[in-house]
């Protein structure tokens, strides 16, 4: 027997010859081939469309330039854009996150009744892009539409001279998008809230602190991570969301001022400058509030179970609250009312209700050539988007939870750069960067329609699969290997049945945002053979006889189709579905 | 039956250096152990063994066979994991035929070695059974019958008595070593649970961060240990410091602040002033209650009795011999209360010098 104990190595642990030995023996070359693999997706469909704009927006004819940022700047219209979208976006999310705060206090904080139907109601919202409801809306808010005869029938308006509520779209977009984001931000705030460590807040109490004090002084500050998060995350979705304003005609934004300038991507550069600007201005927003938040990063020390930690507040406070959470759902859900009633409706002139209804939207959706096209479309890309997502997802998190390749968290990083990185800078950077080549989205856009919906849902497809393998006890994939099962056979048989039904609820959503995009939708669909659902909308909500209604029905559609994908990946995913939305 | 042999193994994990250097040699078909407190890397010295880490430095052999890089599934190395690692939508029946449908053996073989690891871990008739339908123990035997089932050329345990409760452990303890010696497997056992290991090991290899501090069996770790360290971890014991005063071939004799005890002379170099610690175990003191004063005895001497615990089969004793604090077994029923005089003598084949340490 040896005695004596080995020399203490004395090298650090990042030496050369010790990576070198890691990258040899513990990543297997099927592993390291499919990282790469999925490397090259990001570099093709992520890297190189903004690297193109890039190169257009400061190179022109071989020399190095900024004038088209100086021209970005200097040009009025574009000027106005900018403030236009800064102010749009700052005011969505002050008063989205100043709904959102007290809602998820009290859903969280108060025992409440009805609280597992409030919690549905509140991310109905959801199930519709904020645009196929402004379209609805735009038609409730018309100078003799329902909205005003429902003002002039209880005498709050002249019937002769009713406001012109669409004279300021501006504020109808910030409702819109407020109502809309409302769940997202709800579910971020709920999320903070039950991270904070209950025994802070009852330390405060012991020490005297209560009622608003307790939440200003403790509460408030303890949530800022979640705050930021959900700031950010809607002053992103704000700033860059294309369809609202496009559809009350208000171009004071930057995204409608990208929008048309689609058509001559590749002839004037100031596009891509301007792509690139918005870019530059969310990652800059969402990187500020990752940074906030891990700053602020609380260790939260789990409850023993059964405690909810709710409190009962007196009978007249409890009605009170739950009411008014009532009162903002019933807004909330109200453009979805509007877009249900708008589909039905056969005659809706100068009545506050339809006066006859009628099936025949919906009937028309199977018949009329660009409906059922943009359907039948907007299935197959979104099933192929979905089917993509799972497999990279999964290919992914694999790599990333189980540390299978080098630099996993860049890996992570570049799957998360999609929230990021709003839709309409990559759909915009595929136009210029694929023009050209097979895949030129002007000739035929589905592999780029489908690839662009999978890259914008790969976050959530990712953070599904990531906590579909944190329940995986990652001793059990150990235990097969060390009975002899290679690591492939260990995932078929032991991994995937475990984590297949985050695989489905993840894949369903993915299918579900992706019949719903927005932005992708509207600028990488050129020619209407390839339209999908929600540029038929926009297409139809421009026609005049009929044309809202049919966009409606789509709608309709749409929204049930999220509706019960929802629903279903709720069921699979338990309470776990909350991670997918969160920052 | 297969040696495996470590050489020099180190391991960093993240930033933090876990092993320092471990080089051991288990012999073919022994009962091996690695004892040591928690974040001592002895089960990041189980998981390299496994092939779920391989080491940054260094070597291991399986017999003649260099498998530092060989991956899990090629190693035949079965491993208990810790929580029994049973894959929850398998039955009982599947977990255990696991890695014998992974090796395709025919199915009449697949049958015949389940049926025989489930009898040799007495779990007949639980087969159909979810992994969460057993109880703890019931568990930890389908853990236990999945590895010995694939008949592996080592075995590993991860402290896999350590969820077990205690009758049960005791319990547990006393068939795994008939097991092992029944099957004849070289295993290697990671526990921090000294009792375990004394009761169980045919070798103990002792680690404290990151490096092993004394191989031996049972009986040399417990009655010569060769540190303090490894002392006071396999049990109980009196550490006293003291100083040599003279040095003899077969005799020490080593000046404490209540006297002077003569010992033999330890594996490691003294010399006469050097200070030492010495050590003895509370069993190991020898009471005497009623003592004839006039009889001059070596290494003894009179203590005052300051506590007796009575635990049944024995007797705890703390006393004290001048100032210094003496811990002894008795163990025959003490007569008489507190304050007795009695005398405490310290056999020199039963006290043991350590180096004295440097805090």
């Amino acid at each position: 027997m040896k005695s004596d104990l080995g020399s203490l190595p004395t090298t650090s642990p990042f030496s050369l010859t010790r990576s070198l030995r890691r990258i040899r023996h513990e990543y297997s070359p099927k592993t390291l081939a499919l990282w790469a693999g999925l490397w090259l997706v990001f570099l093709a469909f992520l890297f190189y469309p903004i690297a193109f704009m890039l190169k257009g927006a400061v190179i022109y004819e071989g020399q190095f330039t900024l004038d088209f940022f100086k021209l970005l700047l200097r040009d009025p219209q574009l000027a106005d854009a900018l403030k236009g979208s800064f102010g749009l976006a700052l005011t969505s999310t002050a008063l989205t996150l100043a709904l959102a705060v007290p809602i998820a206090y009290a859903m969280v904080r108060y025992r409440l009744p009805f609280k597992s139907v409030l919690n549905v109601l509140l991310l109905v919202p959801m199930i519709s892009p904020p645009f196929v409801s402004a379209i609805a809306v735009r038609k409730l808010l018309a100078r003799f539409g329902p909205i005003n005869q429902l003002l002039i029938s209880l005498g709050l308006v002249d019937p002769t001279n009713p406001p012109s509520w669409l004279d300021y779209p501006f504020w109808g977009i910030v409702v819109l998008q407020v109502l809309h984001f409302l769940p997202i931000a709800y579910l971020n705030c709920v999320a903070a809230l039950s991270r904070i460590d209950r025994s802070l807040e009852e330390a405060a109490q012991s020490l005297g602190a209560s009622g608003f004090r307790l939440f200003r002084t403790v509460t408030l500050p303890l949530m800022t991570p979640g705050l930021f998060a959900a700031g950010s995350l809607v002053f992103i979705l704000a700033f860059t969301d294309l369809g609202t304003p496009l559809v009350f005609n208000y171009t004071r934004v930057v995204a409608v001022q990208i929008f048309h300038r689609v058509e001559q991507a590749l002839e004037d550069p100031t596009g891509y400058a301007m792509v690139l600007l918005v870019m530059a201005l969310s990652v800059a927003v969402f990187w500020a509030s990752k940074r906030w938040a891990e700053r602020w990063q609380v260790q939260t020390i789990p409850r023993a179970s059964g405690e909810t930690g709710e409190r009962i507040l007196p009978l007249p406070f409890t009605v009170l609250i739950t009411a008014s959470i009532l009162l903002v759902t019933f807004f909330a859900i109200l453009p979805n009312i509007a877009v249900l009633l708008n589909a039905l409706a056969d005659r809706w002139f100068m009545t506050i209700l339809p006066d006859r209804w009628t099936l025949r939207y919906f009937h028309q959706l199977l018949v009329y050539p660009l409906a059922a096209t943009s359907i039948r479309n907007s299935l197959l890309y979104s099933l192929a988007s979905a089917l993509l997502d799972i497999l990279l997802g999964l290919a992914i998190a694999y790599i990333v939870v189980r540390r299978k390749a080098p630099l996993p968290h860049w890996l992570d990083g570049a799957a998360m750069l999609p929230l990021a990185i709003p839709g309409i800078v990559v759909a915009f950077g595929y136009v210029g960067a694929f023009a050209n080549t097979p895949l030129d989205p002007r000739q035929n856009p589905v592999l780029l329609l489908i690839i662009a919906y999978a890259i914008r849902r790969l976050p959530y497809m990712v953070r599904a699969c990531y906590a579909g393998l944190q329940q995986v006890s990652e001793s059990l994939e150990e235990a097969s290997l060390n009975l002899g099962a290679s690591p492939f056979w260990t995932f078929v048989k032991v991994t995937l049945p475990q984590i297949v039904p985050h695989l489905i609820a993840g894949g369903i959503m993915a299918f579900a945002f992706a019949m719903l995009e927005v932005s992708d939708s509207l600028i990488l669909a050129f020619d209407q053979r390839y339209f999908p659902i929600t540029k038929a909308i926009y297409a139809l909500s421009n026609r005049l006889e009929g044309g809202v209604q049919m966009a409606s029905a789509m709608g309709v559609l749409g929204m049930l189709v999220l509706a019960i994908s929802m629903a279903i990946s709720t069921r699979l995913m338990g309470r776990r579905m909350g991670e997918v939305f969160r920052m | 039956m297969m040696a495996v042999r470590t050489e020099n193994i180190v391991k960093y994990l993240g930033k933090a250096l876990v092993l320092k250097g471990i080089s051991v040699e288990i012999k073919p078909g022994e009962f091996f152990f690695v004892l040591g407190p928690s974040g001592c890397g002895k089960t990041t010295f189980l998981r390299v063994l496994a092939g779920f880490l391989f080491p940054d430095e260094g070597r291991v052999f399986f017999g003649e066979r260099d498998v530092t890089f060989v991956p899990p599934h090629k190693r035949n190395a079965a491993m208990v994991f810790q929580h029994y690692a049973l894959f929850p939508h398998m039955s009982v029946w599947d977990n255990v035929a696991y890695g014998l449908k992974v090796r395709k053996l025919p199915r009449s073989e697949i049958e015949r070695r389940v049926r025989e690891a489930l009898r040799l871990v007495r779990l007949e008739g639980f087969e159909r059974r979810l992994p969460m339908q057993l109880s703890g123990g019931q568990q930890q035997r389908v853990a236990l019958a999945r590895a010995i089932a694939v008949h592996p050329n080592l075995l590993l345990l991860d402290e896999p008595l350590s969820n077990l409760d205690a009758k049960l452990r005791a319990e547990m303890r006393s068939e795994l070593k008939s097991l092992q010696r029944q099957l004849g497997v070289t295993t290697v056992y990671v526990t921090h649970d000294q009792k375990e290991a004394l009761a169980m090991a045919d070798r103990i290899a002792v680690m404290k961060d990151g490096q092993i501090v004394q191989i031996g069996t049972p009986t040399e770790l417990y009655r010569k240990p060769n540190s303090r360290f490894v002392a006071e971890f396999l049990g109980d014991a009196n550490v006293w410091e003291g100083r040599i005063k003279n040095v003899h071939s077969d005799l020490v004799t080593v000046e404490l602040p209540f006297g002077e005890l003569k010992c033999h002379p330890p594996s490691f170099p003294v010399s006469e002033g050097g200070r030492v610690l010495v050590m003895i175990r509370p069993e190991a003191v020898a009471v005497e209650v009623n003592c004839s004063e006039n009889i001059e005895v070596t290494n003894a001497f009179t203590a005052r009795l300051e506590q007796a615990i009575y635990l049944g089969e024995a007797t705890e004793i703390v006393a004290r011999v001048g100032e210094t604090i003496v811990k002894a077994l008795h163990f025959r029923p003490l007569d008489g209360g507190l304050q007795n005089e009695i005398r405490l003598r310290f056999a020199p084949d039963d006290l043991t010098l350590l180096p004295h340490e440097v805090a």
